[in-house]
């Protein structure tokens, strides 16, 4: 039995870190920017097909997951701009509605150009193998992913806290009123802010490929998930989000050894018991 | 009235018209369900994304109560009806802690939640098989076990509970969902216990779901997983927002139109989803009062004109 409870942990802090990357996004998006992204799986799903077309065409997955992120976020920029702007006097039903469609759009995109069987790309080269644990190995591309993941968040932790744009960033979310009067367009940073929050899910998607491959739906059911992660971790924070994505994976990683059944349920059993003990989330505020 | 009226005549004609009742019988326990949306979206203000958590709930112990207790169909439907509304009182009140937006989320992730235990608990729900053996359905001795028959008691039971949900709308409690929908701070203060309707009216909008999945569970007599998964949560916002968020009957006509399109264009081509989902794009940006809000428009400057 030596090592497979500690993979079993392992794949749990990948699964983890994934989700850390989608919550992140999300929680720019919904928690700070205030916009109720609902398709904001769809563009996770959406970056694992890219992805999934640039290493099929290429035949390099570096490349992929550079490009990735640009096209996802440069998606991201049109949508706010030209709809999440718009509808925003309308309401947050209405960004809710749209963001719903755009999941059908994108879901049935993905379908008619992909095909709607899975799609799998292989583990990069220099990649391949493994660091030995007992009797078992680990994935040395899971040990990338894990810190690649953490570096990417650190980075956009760092640009939020630390330079010049993200206080601006900080300030604008705090009021925008204020900001706009110092002569700084907030509007068009909170776009960009939107941009690098999808770019985020999008390159979650991008580096869960080699891993599970793609399905159309993929961006659904991480949908639910990565909305449990903000609920527990807090809304609108980002450590919060980092913290409860890898809290979720390891929950289900230690349900799949302890109850297989029950390690998707025991999910939202613990965002239930958050929002019963403590409705702000562990590091939220308020 | 006199729309009330109309309805009642176009439910009853249909089954001459369209000689179709198995759809027919199914635009009508979607359009319950929408309906049952339209009432916390309409006059709360609040986006349920987890319809099928109820009508689930609902199916699911109906179909049970036929098949395990031999229940007549009016207590089984009466016992999803009963599911539905505990259900949602239970969501209802976890999901109502947090800002508008943030309850959304938690409807949705509550359905996921709702799905997976389906999924899993087989020996209840048949889990991806779906729930079979349901007993053809049969009141006080008649058989209903004819698709027309079928049809029209379901058109009595929907059109009845459409009846409630316009008394409800027009009563006092309305009245209050309605002011908790337009300032929450200030139904507070005027002294209405805003936490209590918001729970009672979820607690409503569930049973109607629960008793929308009862009816869809003895229509087939089968309950397959869809009944309670976020494809048909999604579906129910959109019929919703499509018909018109407006007007209960907006919801009802979404519903059916939605019905009958993914019926017949899911034959021509299998990616329109993607059509509509642009259509549905452009809706929310340039037309949001949905087809209900635009026939509104034409039959008031009609009457001016």
């Amino acid at each position: 039995m030596s090592g497979l409870v500690e993979i079993q942990l392992l794949n749990g802090i990948v699964q983890g870190m994934i989700y850390a990357l989608v919550a992140a996004g999300l929680t720019l998006i919904f928690g700070m920017l205030d916009i109720p992204n609902f398709a904001h799986g769809a563009f996770y799903a959406l970056g694992a097909y890219v992805a999934f077309t640039v290493v099929a065409s290429t035949g390099d997955f570096w490349l992929a997951i550079a490009v990735v992120p640009l096209v996802v976020a440069g998606l991201g920029l049109l949508v706010d701009a030209f709809a999440m702007r718009r509808l925003a006097r309308a309401g947050h039903v209405y960004q809710i509605l749209f963001t719903l469609g755009l999941v059908l759009i994108v879901q049935e995109a993905i379908v008619l150009i992909w095909g709607a069987d899975p799609t799998s790309v292989d583990v990069p080269r220099g990649l391949d193998g493994g660091v030995p644990l007992g009797v078992v190995s680990f994935p040395y591309y899971r040990l990338f992913l894990v810190a690649a993941s953490a570096l990417v968040i650190g980075v956009v932790w760092l640009g939020l806290e630390r330079t010049k744009y993200g206080a601006i960033i900080r300030a604008g979310i705090d009021d925008p009123e204020m900001v706009d009067c110092i002569g700084i367009d907030v509007q068009r940073l909170f776009t960009i802010v939107f941009g690098i929050g999808v770019g985020l899910a999008g390159l979650a998607g991008a580096l869960i490929l080699p891993i599970r491959g793609g399905q159309p739906a993929m961006g659904q059911e991480l949908m639910a998930i990565s909305f449990a992660v903000v609920v527990i971790g807090g809304l609108g924070s980002y450590l919060g989000a980092v913290v409860g994505g890898i809290f979720v994976g390891l929950t289900q990683a230690i349900m799949t050894i302890v109850y297989p059944a029950a390690s998707e349920v025991a999910i939202f059993a613990a965002m239930a018991l958050v929002i019963l003990v403590r409705p702000q989330g562990l590091f939220g505020k308020r | 009235m006199r729309r009330f009226a109309v309805l009642v005549v176009i439910v009853a004609l249909a089954p001459l018209v369209l000689r179709y009742p198995e759809l027919e019988t199914q635009i009508l326990t979607f359009g319950l369900l929408a309906v049952a949306f339209n009432l916390l979206l309409g006059q709360m203000g609040f986006l349920s994304f987890g319809q099928a958590t109820f009508n689930g709930a609902g199916a699911y112990v109906a179909a049970s109560a036929l098949i395990d207790a031999h229940a007549a169909l009016p207590l089984a439907l009466l016992a999803g009806l009963l599911a539905g509304g505990a259900t949602a009182g239970l969501i209802g009140a976890l999901a109502i802690t947090g800002r508008g937006v943030y309850g959304v989320m938690l409807t949705f992730a509550f359905n996921e939640m709702a799905y997976y235990i389906a999924f899993q608990w087989r020996d209840v729900t048949g889990g991806d098989n779906g729930l079979r053996g349901i007993p053809t359905p049969a009141l006080f001795g008649l058989s209903l076990d004819d698709a027309t028959r079928y049809y029209y008691f379901t058109a009595v039971v929907v059109l009845l509970a459409f009846a409630a949900v316009l008394r409800i709308i027009d009563s006092p409690f309305g009245a209050v969902l309605r002011a908790i929908r337009e300032n929450e701070n200030r139904a507070r203060a005027i002294g209405f216990r805003v936490r209590r309707y918001k729970i009672a009216a979820f607690a409503i909008s569930g049973a109607l779901s629960g008793l929308a999945g009862g009816l869809y569970a003895e229509l087939f007599r089968f309950v397959p997983l869809q009944a309670i998964d976020l494809d048909t949560s999604t579906n129910v916002v959109i019929a919703s927002l499509l018909g018109g968020i407006g007007s209960p009957y907006g919801a009802l006509l979404g519903a059916a139109i939605f019905t009958v399109l993914s019926d017949s264009l899911s034959h021509v081509w299998s990616h329109w989803p993607l059509v509509f989902g642009l259509i549905f794009c452009a809706v929310v940006l340039f037309f949001r009062g949905g087809l209900w809000g635009i026939a509104d428009r034409w039959t008031r400057r009609a009457a001016h004109a």
